[in-house]
């Protein structure tokens, strides 16, 4: 996973390092710049000074000492010359035992000369002519001070530079996750949706998240409305075709067709396929199977609901109940669901003495129904055969086949399992094991 | 008995009607759920039979109507929408019975004839049995100690409402609207004629006669 928190940092860290350092070290070379210029312009001064020194002696040309500045004098003081004539050369005192090597070129130099005691020299070199003659004058300064306040300035500029990346990068962390908040609602919002605490999305986002929640939203509505009207549809098919069945059946049982035995039963016996073919298909086809997160089924609201109707079916001398978990909410349609419970309990009611009970219990991996009923139950060799049996249509046990076909296609859309067992009850045990969709 | 047929597809009506009246059911049928909501309230049925996908007004509806008006006519809900999400909403807004089509007639007849029985108090049973006499519906006869006595249409008709209003006192307009659907000519003198019929074949004792009151079912109890 890309974090989009992790890659504002990265790049903006990238970006103010990049900036900075370019920054910083393109004002130290312009710095750097100027000074040399400058120190060019003094060192210059510098030779002229010298050339106003030279004087006509009584031995021929030679320098006059009492105009030269002090630090000409004074053994590497900083400030050092050097002046070549056609067979003499002089030099400061203040080279002592060194030797100011010589240059090719006229000007100030670029590289710097190695001097005594750590010294940097920045070279100046001038060509003069005077009294005949021509003199070559090199001139040195020591530039290690100025070297060394760099270095300073060089490590403030670091210093200030990391702390000021350390602030940003916490500002940008924090301007981020505030922005970035609405994302994580949303999300928070996703999740419940998935989990059917919620129908919709809140409107209340960003601007620039709007036009997404608003199509989540009518993504939702569209579904829901989708699905609505194809149950409908199939809901007005059923009907459109159930109810000339249901003319057909009561023709066949007519008083004129009993003559032909035959007859009836053929035609009763294919009405009834056509009739189980017709609920099992349509039952198949509104299978939601993804059920919308509204309509998840909620057992404290649904089951009292579908007891009543038990017991109005089969009388109040059964003795119903169910336990559930209190605001247990299984992520299945809710019509699904009680399409399943109310086939499983009919039937159990339909074969129950006195006692049908229903669990209903959150496991690891998903849930589990328990339907108990203390009847007759069926033998251990014939359970198979009886969940084989429910999921053939030609089945004639009216009830018993169909309904457990239909429970069968809906357990196996949902990927879940049926089995029978031995119920404590007496009768017959329907365990229904639904797994946890993945999500 | 008088029943109240609402279904809005002709020729399962006509199917109902003729095999309805055959078991001896006067039947008055609507195909609007604005009539019915209307003539279920007012006329004095013993039985309602309701399609829930009608014209005019939702069958749903109409039985929440009738309800909220305090009606508790027994409902037995007709409907091609059979899942059990919509059986508990049709019985939630106030039916006794639903039976889903297709149906087998035979289907039908018993849960009318259950629901009858229920309404009256009496207990599942599979005949009607009322002091000391057993009525077989199927078969349209009735046993009084152990002989099969056989029963004319009307005379059935008649004896099943006096059994399952056994001790009641009822008055001859009462018994007319109860046998006869809204359609025929009500004629008191012809109840007077049938429970003759039944005193002659059951016994003097069974029907008493309170003069100017009319009649009240005692059968051998008494």
């Amino acid at each position: 996973m890309r974090s989009i928190q992790r890659r504002l940092s990265l790049g903006l860290i990238s970006v103010l390092l990049i900036v900075g350092l370019l920054l910083a070290q393109s004002s130290l070379w312009l710095f750097d710049r100027s000074l040399r210029s400058y120190l060019q312009a003094t060192l210059q001064d510098e030779t002229q000074t010298l050339l106003g020194a030279i004087v006509r002696g009584p031995n021929g040309l030679q320098l006059d000492e009492r105009r030269l500045s002090a630090a000409f004098k004074r053994p590497y003081s900083g400030l050092y010359f050097r002046i070549d004539l056609a067979e003499q050369s002089w030099r400061s005192r203040s080279l002592w035992d060194r030797e100011l090597q010589p240059v090719e070129r006229a000007g100030l130099q670029d590289a710097l000369a190695d001097g005594p005691q750590g010294q940097q020299w920045l070279v100046y070199r001038a060509d003069y002519k005077r009294y005949g003659q021509s003199f070559v004058m090199h001139v040195a300064r020591d530039y290690t001070p100025m070297l060394k306040s760099f270095n300073q300035v060089q490590k403030i500029f670091l210093g200030l530079g990391g702390g000021a990346l350390v602030l940003i990068l916490l500002l940008q962390r924090l301007i981020v996750s505030r922005a970035l908040r609405p994302l994580e609602q949303i999300r928070l919002q996703i999740i419940q949706l998935q989990h059917g605490q919620r129908s919709q999305l809140d409107q209340q986002v960003p601007l620039e998240l709007e036009p997404l929640v608003a199509q989540v939203n009518h993504l939702l509505a569209h579904t829901e409305d989708t699905l609505k009207r194809s149950r409908h549809a199939l809901g007005n098919l059923g009907h459109a075709l159930k109810t000339p069945l249901a003319v057909l059946v009561s023709l066949a049982a007519r008083e004129e067709l009993k003559p032909l035995p035959e007859l009836r039963e053929s035609l009763s016996g294919q009405l009834q396929q056509i009739e189980q073919r017709i609920a099992r298909e349509l039952g198949r086809a509104r299978l939601a199977g993804e059920a919308l997160p509204g309509a998840h089924f909620d057992c404290t609201r649904e089951l009292p609901a579908l007891f009543s109707t038990l017991v109005m079916i089969h009388g109040k001398y059964l003795k119903l109940d169910w336990r559930a978990d209190p605001e247990l909410r299984l992520p299945w349609d809710r019509e699904d669901l009680l399409e399943l419970l109310g086939n499983l309990l009919d039937n159990a009611c339909k074969w129950a003495d006195s006692q049908v009970q229903l669990q209903i219990s959150r496991q690891v991996h998903g849930y589990q129904l328990l339907i108990d009923d203390d009847g007759p139950g069926i033998d251990a060799a014939q359970r198979e055969e009886v969940l084989e049996r429910g999921s053939r249509l030609d089945e004639h046990v009216a009830g018993h086949g169909l309904g457990l076909g239909i429970v069968r296609d809906i357990v196996d859309a949902w990927a879940g399992q049926v089995q029978l067992a031995q119920s404590p009850l007496g009768g017959l045990q329907v365990r229904v094991t639904l797994p946890l969709k993945r999500t | 008995m008088r029943l109240l047929l609402v279904e809005d597809h002709v020729p399962l009506a006509d199917e109902l009607l003729a095999s309805l009246s055959r078991q001896g059911y006067a039947v008055d049928w609507l195909a609007d759920g604005r009539d019915a909501a209307y003539q279920g309230a007012t006329e004095p049925y013993d039985l309602i039979i309701l399609d829930l996908g009608l014209p005019g007004k939702p069958g749903l509806q109409v039985l929440q109507e009738w309800r909220s008006g305090g009606l508790v006519t027994p409902v037995l809900i007709l409907t091609a929408r059979g899942s059990w999400a919509e059986r508990i909403e049709g019985l939630k807004a106030g039916a006794d019975d639903y039976l889903s089509k297709p149906f087998h007639p035979e289907e039908l007849q018993l849960r009318i004839q259950s629901l009858l029985r229920r309404s009256r108090g009496l207990a599942n049973q599979p005949q009607l049995e009322a002091a000391g006499l057993q009525l077989d519906e199927g078969r349209q006869t009735v046993k009084r100690h152990d002989q099969e006595v056989q029963l004319t249409a009307a005379e059935f008709r008649l004896l099943r409402y006096f059994m399952l209003h056994t001790g009641q006192l009822l008055s001859k307009s009462h018994l007319a609207e109860h046998l006869y659907d809204g359609e025929s000519e009500r004629d008191s003198n012809v109840i007077e004629v049938y429970v003759n019929h039944l005193r002659r074949k059951l016994g003097r004792e069974i029907i008493e006669t309170r003069r100017g009151q009319g009649y009240r079912f005692s059968g051998d109890a008494a």
